[in-house]
């Protein structure tokens, strides 16, 4: 059964559309991540899931019923705010409880689902507090007692990550999924930050400029990318894409505008002599002394696990990621094969998969 | 308090700063120039009159002459004129706050038709001098025949004081993330409640600074108050000080005695809500 059922819908504000006929279903319990550039849309869709803006064009289904013109109270829905949105003048207790109390619930069992949420995100020692006694993530995990103590059908989250830093974000990460998994909830995350997205997703939605680009697990979307804009999207550091010329499939290799010729283990069938646009992620392009292209190191930047740099082939920049520390410096030279790892390949023109 | 320690001195310098020090004569001018009446009436309102005539403006009464009080409570009518203004005040004032923040949470939150016209003509009536509109206001209460009567002054001290209140307050109530309102929609709180449970109580401050303003601003009307309660059984404390000054012989102390006791309930009504926003406006952390 689908749990939500987004079809063909648009928004528009005044004149702009800035929805251009969304179809998006999702299953009961699953973790769908919308992800994509600032402004593409994503917030504005989450909004109209929730019943804060109105439905241009389209429907949406929240378990079998058509919600476009519920109330948010009556949708069975629970969001989490980028802000946190918690009211200031009320305690831990009191913002995880406000629902409840507009639901007329009595006071004893208000209480112990109260206590119940902050026992499962360990609020129990702050609920006598005010937010504003609280650090950043404790608002955080307070916005998130407030959503689950209403038990809904569908949780939405707005960004909840992006206020925190980068060390409790990683840690939330990580705290969201596992307490989804646990409760079982259906759930749209909305984010911008494609890691997130990567980590805590069963399915993520690539949108860009109002559109879905692309839809599928997080691996699925790494190995097969459908165009140039998911695979430059997902994944860091970006995929590599180079404009080049196909050779003919006996000696399978990419021929670069500036002549240089990458050689390549397989390209499409029967498309030798096209031009396209070649694909490779950065831990794909190794070192290999036999077999490799010459290349000269400009920058290096080592983690400590991996060394990230970037090396030139000619005239062209490439991104590369070496799964162990290896000693080089700017302006080393280092033979580079493309060979041992899988290539994608684009059409220049419609910057789609071939 | 560092800045106690080190008077005139900015925090961590070592040398004092003359605009620091300029400031503070300037702070200490202005505060005798406004405590100066105060000394002088509370001073004379315990003359007996010679003693006014006798001695200087400033200097203090040799004895209290707490008489003064009880002869000014019973010639000005005290009795009915500050139970009047209490009537007065403490209908328009709750009244009027309460219109003016429902109104500036409707405007600034409630999608409708006409908000802007409506909004436009709040901030026209902010502009209008009332004591320009006493003719047309008289003939106005008159033809509903509510002169001499507390609706009668009651309804305009509203008309004047609403749009000056909403337009603060709608300042106030845009400023407030939207995700707050909207946290509460899906909460499933009506707007009413949205109203009373979140946006009312992070905008205390604001409202006790302006029920300061106008608790003082109505208790001590004059001229629209002079204009519709014309029986002297519906004065108001200002309006009862009138009996004062009309008479032949000036009595300053009883003068200044009806005058302290016109003015003592708004100060205590100012040090009871001065702290509320004070310290609203201070801690910064009204809206987060
Ligand atoms: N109230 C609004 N009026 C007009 N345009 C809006 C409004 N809200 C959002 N937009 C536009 O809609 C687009 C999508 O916005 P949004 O959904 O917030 O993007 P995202 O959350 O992906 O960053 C943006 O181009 C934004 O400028
Ligand atoms: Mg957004």
């Amino acid at each position: 059964m689908h749990s939500v059922e987004i079809s063909n819908v648009k928004k528009f504000y005044g004149s702009t559309e800035v929805l251009h006929g969304l179809s998006l279903d999702i299953d009961d319990g699953e973790f769908v991540i919308l992800v994509g550039p600032s402004g593409c849309g994503k917030s504005t869709l989450l909004r109209m899931i929730a019943g804060l803006e109105t439905i241009s064009s389209g429907t949406i289904k929240i378990a079998d019923r058509v919600v476009n013109d519920l109330q948010p109270k009556e949708r069975d829905i629970a969001m989490v705010f980028q802000n946190y949105a918690l009211y200031p003048q009320m305690t831990v207790a009191d913002n995880i409880g406000f629902s409840l109390q507009m639901a007329k619930i009595p006071r004893e069992e208000r209480v112990r689902l109260i206590a119940d949420a902050a026992a499962i995100l360990g609020l129990e020692p702050l609920l006598g507090r005010y937010p504003r006694q609280l650090s950043g993530g404790q608002r955080q995990r307070v916005a998130m007692g407030r959503a689950i103590v209403r038990k809904p059908k569908v949780f939405l989250f707005d960004e909840p990550l992006s206020n925190l830093d980068a060390k409790l974000r990683v840690q939330m990460r990580a705290e969201i999924k596992s307490l989804q998994k646990r409760l079982n909830t259906t759930t749209v995350y909305v984010t911008h930050d494609q890691i997130e997205a990567m980590t805590m997703a069963d399915k993520i939605v690539v949108m860009h400029a109002g559109s879905v680009e692309q839809i599928g697990a997080p691996l699925e979307l790494y190995d097969r990318p459908v165009n140039t804009f998911v695979a430059s999207f997902i994944g860091s550091p970006s995929m590599n894409l180079v404009n080049g010329t196909l050779l003919d499939a006996g000696r399978p290799g990419l021929k670069l505008d500036d002549g240089v010729i990458l050689p390549l283990a397989e390209t499409p069938k029967g498309l030798s002599g096209r031009n396209v646009i070649f694909g490779i992620r950065p831990e794909h392009i190794v070192v290999d002394p036999e077999a490799g292209v010459p290349a000269e190191i400009k920058t290096v930047e080592p983690t400590g696990s991996e060394t990230h740099a970037s090396a030139f082939i000619g005239k062209q920049e490439f991104s590369c990621v070496f799964r162990s520390r290896i000693a080089i410096a700017p302006g080393d030279k280092l033979p580079l094969s493309f060979a041992q790892g899988p290539g994608h390949f684009f059409d220049p023109a419609t910057t789609m998969r071939i | 308090m560092s800045a106690l320690a080190h008077p005139f001195r900015p925090a961590g310098a070592n040398k004092i700063d003359p605009v620091l020090v300029m400031l503070w004569i300037l702070l200490i001018a202005v505060a005798a120039l406004w405590i100066a009446p105060f000394i002088f009436i509370v001073f004379t309102s315990l003359k007996s009159n010679a003693m006014v005539m006798g001695t200087g403006a400033f200097a203090p009464p040799s004895e209290a002459d707490w008489g003064n009080y009880s002869r000014a409570w019973a010639r000005g009518k005290f009795s009915t004129t500050v139970l009047n203004s209490a009537i007065i005040t403490i209908i328009k004032v709750p009244l009027g706050l309460a219109i003016s923040a429902m109104a500036a949470y409707a405007l600034s939150r409630i999608q409708m038709v006409g908000r802007r016209i409506a909004f436009l003509a709040i901030v026209f009536g902010t502009m209008i001098p009332f004591q320009v509109m006493l003719a047309p206001l008289f003939t106005l209460v008159n033809s509903l025949g509510l002169i001499n009567t507390y609706v009668g002054i009651i309804l305009p001290y509203l008309a004047f004081g609403v749009p000056y209140q909403v337009f603060i307050l709608h300042g106030f109530f845009r400023d407030v993330p939207k995700e707050l309102s909207e946290a509460a929609l899906i909460d499933g709180a009506s707007h009413f409640t949205t109203f009373r449970r979140i946006f009312l109580p992070i905008s205390l401050p604001v409202l006790a600074a302006l029920l300061i303003l106008d608790f003082v601003a109505t208790w001590n009307e004059f001229a629209m108050a002079l204009v519709i309660l014309q029986d002297n059984s519906k004065w108001t404390l200002p309006l009862g000080l009138m009996s004062f000054q009309s008479q032949f012989s000036n009595d300053y102390g009883q003068l200044n005695s009806a005058i302290v006791m016109t003015v003592l309930p708004a100060t205590i009504v100012y040090l009871i809500f001065q702290r509320y926003f004070i310290s609203g406006l201070t801690s910064g952390a009204v809206k987060e």
